[in-house]
């Protein structure tokens, strides 16, 4: 039986990736932000699980809006590090777990989560930012494999927050019903907070509303699921909305969680946060 | 149209979803976008950019705001921000850049409303 042992939730901004391949940690203007990665690294390093479950979505880099999955996840054994149009960032593929990712894809459409299944799904900042800020020890490899599932929040209709919820406790299923004893999990939401990258409503935040997400994630998490999609566009902009994934994150945690660590720091266009939840 | 998640009638002043007509109408500019991906998409475009929009088949109306990099207008008219950042890069422009002339200022104007200009560490391409 497998198990899931904590939650953690990062922005995945590509300006961040940049910072980590130049070595810019302590930049003074985003130390605040890389800062907050510290203990969720040591955290992963003493933890150990053996698979991450990172819930980001693709933009627009391996799908199309031609044919455009609503949820989708990758069984490769090797992700590829995508080119979305300046050149791939200087990293290794990312290891997969070919026979875990299968089960989850079975359990998930078990569960009526009609996933799509994808062989060759590059990553993109979606998900390579958060890989790489967590995992920055990359000297013996890659040290934990990554079941990536994209989530569609670009071209509505996009699931409702419930979903992505409902999402998060059919991962949970999936994981507790996973052959290997004592094998771990982590569940990885990204994205958000506040912002909003599109027309004149560019550069649009909203800290006390992302204080208020926080607090509600780790404390009354349905709260958040029974607002619609429409209340996150007006309060945490339009592309902040994609913070419904970490409610997959959350979904897939206990009612009680442990909160280790919270950070925010909002420089540019974005209101970051960070947070990592144990499972007690 | 009509969806208990969203009211399109009612979003935030400044706010364009990628929904429906706009969907549609701007699939093909998007397409264009999204094949910058490819190096060598990359390269004809560079090389002979009125000819790559054609192939594309891309409408005259957008291939002029192109040219004028009014990336609002080309918003307002389906191109998802996401693609479309491939194509204003490629015309010099940022994140920082393409925002701040969406919101209709200067990027000084834009940045004296915020907290850091870039950080040090970054070049202006990457913010």
């Amino acid at each position: 039986m497998g198990r899931i042992v904590g939650g953690l939730g990062s922005p995945h901004a590509p300006s961040i990736g940049a910072l980590i391949d130049k070595g810019a940690w302590d930049d003074p203007d985003w130390k605040p932000l890389m800062d907050g990665y510290r203990p969720m690294q040591a955290w992963l390093a003493r933890t150990k699980p053996d698979a991450a479950i990172l819930v980001y979505n693709d933009h627009v880099t391996s799908f199309f809006f031609d044919l455009y999955p609503t949820f989708a996840l990758s069984v490769a054994a090797e992700h590829a590090i995508a080119d979305e149009g300046f050149g791939p960032r200087p990293l290794p593929p990312i290891p997969g777990n070919a026979e875990f990712a299968w089960h989850v894809a079975h359990s998930l459409v078990d569960d009526e989560f009609d996933i799509t299944v994808c062989q060759d799904m590059p990553l993109d900042h979606g998900a390579l930012t958060p890989a790489s800020a967590l995992w920055p020890d990359r000297s013996q490899g890659w040290p934990c494999p990554i079941l990536p599932i994209a989530v569609n929040v670009l071209q509505f209709p996009v699931p409702s927050p419930r979903r992505l919820f409902r999402l998060g406790q059919a991962l949970a299923r999936a994981v507790e019903s996973f052959g290997d004893d004592g094998f771990r999990v982590v569940v990885l939401g990204t994205g958000g907070l506040s912002h909003q990258l599109h027309g004149e409503r560019f550069g649009y935040q909203n800290h006390p509303w992302d204080m208020e997400f926080l607090d509600l994630l780790e404390n009354d998490p349905e709260r958040l699921t029974s607002l619609r999609l429409q209340d996150y566009i007006d309060r945490g902009g339009a592309e902040g909305s994609e913070v419904i994934m970490w409610l997959a994150m959350r979904g897939a945690l206990p009612a009680k969680v442990r909160r280790l660590h919270r950070n925010y720091h909002a420089p540019l266009h974005t209101g970051f946060a960070q947070v990592l939840f144990e499972v007690p | 149209m009509k969806s208990r998640q969203i009211d399109p009638d009612r979003l935030p002043p400044g706010t364009y979803l990628n929904t429906g007509e706009a969907a549609s109408r701007g699939l093909a500019i998007n397409r264009f976008c999204y094949d910058l991906k490819r190096p060598e998409n990359r390269e004809r475009y560079k090389a002979d950019p009125d000819g790559e929009m054609e192939r594309y088949g891309i409408d005259p109306v957008d291939r002029d705001l192109i040219r004028a990099k009014d990336w609002l207008a080309l918003v307002k008219r389906g191109a998802n921000v996401f693609v479309l950042l491939r194509l204003s890069l490629m015309h010099g422009d940022s994140l920082t850049a393409t925002g701040a002339q969406m919101r209709g200022e200067t990027v000084e104007e834009y940045l004296a409303s915020r907290k850091i200009k870039a950080g040090a560490s970054l070049t202006s391409k990457e913010t």
